[in-house]
């Protein structure tokens, strides 16, 4: 269903008119360009070791320096780019349809599946992120499809309650009144006139999702439910970096700023994809 | 009204100036909270500390140097002459701390003694229960306390186990019995500093104890924090906030703390063994040529680089070469067993073993630093050789149960033991084999050919034939490749300028920079 | 509405009941051990065993579970696995700092948030939006322990405006705000980001609705027309952001927490299961269930003052 109104001509132009969106859009796609071609265009194998250099200072042969076993952080943060991505944005993806299910069909029947559905919300959302991740990392043991899920399912709860709470909002609008008045289904509506209404804030959720949980990674990782060395990913480079904070702040600097452009990459691409698809700016 | 403040603000500084700017001191230490401060359970260096400075033991390590045995709260001792009873003679007048109950404290005797001792003994009531198996103790008077052993031990191994260390710590009875099951994060002794407050995640503070017997401490007092973030200890400190840090064990941070200006560094001993430790059962590290490949592939030097020289000292026998018993690297060089990087050799023995091409193994690592970055050092090692080393990266606790459970073809474990029979039983006699053994430990290699020499050598009673022993059992252990020795990672603190310890710090068992009544900052 | 408060209650008993047999099982089937964890890898095969044993984890797993539930009803969260200490007394304790910095975060985050969000959304596409986003997305970017340290560099270790550690007494004001000052700092910069964003957001929605075209229509001035009629309804999923980050906060400060060195509900919770606490673990997640549901129930609440359309059945 969603690819019938992405490729609406109406929308794609005004998407395309939006000159921060596409700016966001072309950021995006070269780090998914990065993600793709790491292993072209890095200057060095990111698993190398070099003792005898570790923690140089950002210049020639190391344009970025190197971490505390030698390697080249440049390549790192290059190759890391395709476990981050991958990870922020699955889990978030994971994290946002099964949120934005949860509360929107919570929301919109009410009654007991409400209270049920809520109910089960409320008791995931007793736990802390930090202590369900430890929990699945615990029991599911590491791996990156496990930290997509354990990440997306952590994130879930939350969405679903946010989703629900605009969900309340909407149920008693004279639209969806009107709606039900002319015979139509409850699945019909939910698609045709909510999900549409709610999109952008969806979209703008998910896209500060995606920050939080490429945290959550970093977290994670600090912790042990990272994804397993050598690999390198933006969030135990950090984690790594900040112990050597005083030693060599770039460390944790660079694939901080790494994080900074991916998320501000995809919160454009989000706003303009708002402006683009909702219903009432035309 | 205003005439009274007057006079309690003149009163104060009056009296603050009495003390004679005494002060209390500030240590931060790389933990998240506490866990026990019940001497016989403590194991972690943060809970140490405490315990060091609230408690006592017959003898002591003397402060800063674990060579040398002095008197602590035994005054003099003495050895029957077939070895089999060693007496204590207390010191008269030691004062155990306030507590609830005893507002002044009390006196310290043999009965304290003899229940402490037992206490340590009881495998329900301490974790080191069994390093006092087949003793007895009883009082002999008030000041006097006779232990009996069932076989004669040396000195070297005897006296550790009534020192300020572990079961060593002398616990009073009645402030035991009072506190009960508070005790662990309530502690009482008769040590320089005396137990005030605990702060659950935060801090523990500390008073000095002004009846202690080696005199009134300088310090007022002591804080023990608990700072898992190593930059906010550093700034911490740096700000004057905290006057002692628990560092990073690593050259780089070492060279740049030394840098700042009003701080120093102390990189000090005896530091914890790094060695990595080959499961001879698992496939196709059960293989003497793998072993030997593996041991041909790493290059020691490169570890050591990777942590740095000042911290990590090279470690070529399995027992440090400054513990009676140990093996020195040139020991080893002399009978040929030093395994010296040769990578063409180590891939003739691969291929001799049937794996020309290398092969795949997987094994846990905790994720703390000091563990994982060496491990991930050999990891791109064995590359060289083919040898690709899977890394799955688990907490700590897992870590610990994982290796236990025997799932580990390679275990890199870090530890200290306070003397080669400890460090060739724990780690090397078939009785300590994980799982399987008769008193399943930490036998991660699953070595069984050192029993008889380290049994043979615990009860030797001539110090130079012992020590001939341990070293012969540990060429066994390098021949067959039960496991590799790559370094000992000595402790590094780093401390305000002015804070005086009050001794010279060369090594200690206390873990930390031991705080003591001649401290001063 | 009473009759609602009273239901959500009632309902909150098998939540929390619920929320405790989950981490009872989760955290029984995670690998490790607490005796070892306790002890340490040098203490004696049969020392382990004698903890365990006492520790009650060789009993049945109902018994266990039974156990522990009685003690709730009877009002006792039960003693630390590892140091012994009342859970009870450790949570009183650390949640007045919990709460404390966890409010202060989020008051700034609104305070500030609000505002920014309203501004970037009525001069949406001019500078203050630009200016106002870029930040936001900075602020949303930064993991708090970076953002910590940050700040207690700039000021506290070069400035020194403000202690690096710890947290103060709340006998002693003023030392106690001192202290709170960067970790309020830290949180409220990141809860301010979010909070912009959904301000921005959500007006930007109820802006396009179509009352809000009629009050243009009909001649009200757009100042009446924002502040009126769109930002009250604008405000109610930013509420509901407000009340879920309250109670993500509580328990997921643990980075702040150890960053500055201050005593918290959320580093007593990892560190119980970095430790496999079962007895903490249980008690304090239980603890804090309680107080999601209560934080959940006023941000329901609130809906109802925010927008008088909301009711309560």
């Amino acid at each position: 269903m969603s690819r019938r109104w992405f490729l609406q001509g109406r929308r794609t132009r005004a998407f395309l008119r939006n000159r921060t969106a596409v700016a966001g859009a072309v950021l995006a796609l070269t780090f998914a360009a990065v993600a793709l071609l790491a292993p072209a265009i890095s200057p060095h194998d990111p698993l190398k070791q070099d003792v005898y250099n570790m923690l140089a200072r950002p210049g020639r042969g190391h344009l970025l320096g190197t971490d505390d076993l030698g390697r080249d952080v440049l390549s790192r943060i290059l190759y890391g780019a395709r476990v981050s991505l991958i990870v922020g944005l699955s889990s978030v993806l994971v994290g946002t349809v099964v949120g934005t299910f949860v509360g929107l069909v919570a929301g919109y029947f009410g009654g007991s599946l409400e209270l049920g559905v809520m109910r089960v919300v409320d008791i995931l959302m007793s736990f802390p992120v930090l202590v369900m991740g430890l929990m699945f990392m615990a029991i599911l043991g590491p791996g990156m499809d496990k930290l997509i899920l354990a990440i997306g399912l952590v994130l879930s709860p939350q969405i679903a309650r946010l989703t629900h709470g605009s969900m309340v909002a909407l149920r008693d609008m004279e639209y969806l009144t009107a709606a039900r008045a002319v015979g139509a289904g409850p699945w019909r509506i939910l698609r045709r006139h909510v999900l549409p209404n709610m999109l952008g804030e969806i979209l703008v959720m998910a896209t500060l999702w995606t920050a939080t949980a490429i945290r959550v990674e970093a977290n994670l990782s600090f912790i042990g439910l990272g994804v397993s060395p050598p690999t390198p990913t933006w969030g135990n480079m950090i984690r790594e970096g900040v112990r050597w904070l005083v030693v060599t702040p770039w460390l944790a600097l660079f694939p901080g700023l790494a994080i900074l452009l991916a998320v501000l990459a995809f919160n454009m691409v989000g706003d303009g994809l708002r402006d683009a698809i909702d219903p009432k700016l035309h | 009204m205003r005439r009274y403040l007057t006079f309690v603000v003149v009163g104060m500084l009056v009296a603050s100036c009495a003390v004679g700017q005494a002060q209390v001191l500030k240590i931060a230490f790389d933990a998240a909270d506490l866990r026990t401060l019940d001497p016989h359970y403590a194991a972690a260096t943060m809970d140490r500390a405490v315990v060091d400075m609230v408690f006592n033991g017959l003898v002591r390590y003397k402060p800063g140097d674990i060579t040398v045995f002095e008197p602590d709260l035994a005054e003099s001792w003495e050895m029957s002459a077939d070895g089999l009873v060693w007496t204590f003679y207390l010191r008269s007048g030691v004062r155990v701390h306030p507590f609830a109950g005893a507002p002044d404290g009390y006196e310290l005797t043999s009965e304290d003694v003899v229940f402490s001792l037992t206490k340590a003994a009881d495998a329900n009531r301490s974790a080191y229960s069994g390093e006092y198996v087949g003793m007895e103790f009883e009082a002999a008077g008030p000041y006097a306390v006779r232990i009996t052993l069932d076989r004669a031990l040396p000195a070297s191994l005897f006296l550790p186990k009534v020192a300020d260390y572990a079961g060593g710590f002398i616990i009073p009875k009645r402030a035991y019995e009072a506190l009960a099951d508070r005790f662990a994060t309530n502690p009482v002794g008769t040590g320089p500093f005396r137990f005030a407050r605990y702060v659950p995640t935060q801090k523990v503070e500390l008073v000095r104890h002004d009846q202690y017997f080696r005199g009134v401490p300088r310090l007022a007092g002591v804080e023990v924090w608990y700072m898992p973030d190593v930059t906010a200890r550093l700034s911490a400190l740096s700000t004057g906030e905290i006057d002692i840090i628990e560092g990073v064990r690593e050259q780089a941070w070492v060279d740049v703390v030394k840098r700042i200006p009003n701080l120093a560094v102390d990189v000090f001993g005896p530091g914890e063994t790094e060695v990595l430790h080959l499961n001879m059962t698992k496939d196709p590290i059960s293989s003497l040529l793998v072993r030997q490949a593996i041991a041909y592939t790493i290059d020691r030097s490169e570890v050591v680089t990777a942590i740095g020289a000042d911290v990590a000292e090279p470690l070529c026998g399995v027992v440090p070469p400054y513990l009676a018993g140990g093996l020195t690297c040139e020991e080893v060089a002399a009978v040929g067993l030093l395994y010296k990087q040769d990578l063409a050799l180590a891939r003739a023995l691969l291929a001799a073993a049937g794996y020309p091409t290398g092969f795949e193994i997987s094994a846990n690592i905790t994720e703390r630093a000091s563990y994982r970055k060496p491990f991930e050092n050999i990891q791109a090692q064995l590359a060289r050789v083919g040898i690709v080393l899977k890394i799955t990266v688990v907490d700590h606790s897992s870590f610990h149960t994982l290796i236990r459970q025997d799932v580990n073809p390679l275990v890199h474990y870090e530890a200290w033991r306070p003397s080669a029979d400890a460090f060739l039983t724990r780690f090397y006699h078939s009785d300590s084999i994980v799982v399987t053994g008769a008193k399943p430990d930490t036998n991660f290699s699953h070595s069984k050919s050192v029993d008889v020499l380290i049994e043979m050598a615990r009860y030797e009673l001539d110090p130079a034939r012992q020590a001939a022993m341990w070293k012969q059992a540990q060429l066994t252990l390098l021949h067959e490749v039960a496991s590799y020795p790559l370094y000992v990672l000595k402790f590094v603190f780093a401390r305000s300028a002015t804070v005086n310890y009050g001794y010279e710090l060369k090594s200690t068992l206390a873990l930390y920079p031991q705080i003591n009544e001649l401290t001063t900052k | 509405m009473i009759r609602y408060v009273v239901r959500r209650l009632l309902v909150a008993i098998p939540t929390l009941l619920a929320v405790y047999t989950v981490v009872f099982l989760f955290v029984r089937v995670a690998p490790g051990d607490p005796a070892v964890a306790a002890l340490g890898d040098y203490a004696s095969a049969e020392a382990v065993q004698a903890l365990r044993e006492r520790m009650g984890l060789n009993v049945s797993l109902w018994v266990q579970y039974g156990r522990t539930l009685l003690g709730y009803l009877r009002g006792d969260l039960g003693h630390s696995l590892i140091t012994g200490v009342s859970i009870g007394e450790q949570v009183a304790v650390v949640l007045p700092h919990t709460l404390q910095l966890t409010f202060a975060g989020v008051l700034i985050g609104a305070l500030l948030g609000i505002p920014i969000g309203i501004l970037t959304a009525i001069r949406r596409n001019r500078l203050p939006d630009y200016i106002g986003r870029t930040l936001a997305l900075v602020g949303l970017s930064i993991p708090a322990f970076y953002l910590g340290i940050l700040l207690i560099l700039a000021f506290a270790v070069n400035l020194r405006w403000f202690p690096v550690m710890g947290a103060g007494p709340f006998t002693e004001p003023w030392a106690n705000l001192r202290h709170l000052a960067l970790p309020a700092a830290t949180l409220g910069i990141i809860m301010t980001s979010f909070v912009s964003r959904m301000t921005r957001s959500s007006l930007l929605n109820v802006l396009r609705e179509d009352y809000v075209r009629t009050g243009r229509a009909k001649g009200l001035r757009e100042r009446a027309v924002v502040y009126l009629h769109a930002l009250r309804n604008a405000l109610i999923p930013v509420v509901s952001v407000l009340g879920v980050q309250t109670a993500v906060l509580v328990g997921d400060s643990v980075m702040t927490e150890i960053v500055f060195s201050r005593p918290g509900l959320g580093r007593l919770m990892v560190q119980a299961m970095m430790q496999r606490d079962y007895i903490a673990l249980q008690g304090l997640i239980v603890i804090y269930g309680a107080f999601v549901v209560a934080v959940n129930l006023i941000t329901d609440l609130s809906y109802g003052f925010v927008d008088p359309r909301v009711r309560y059945e």
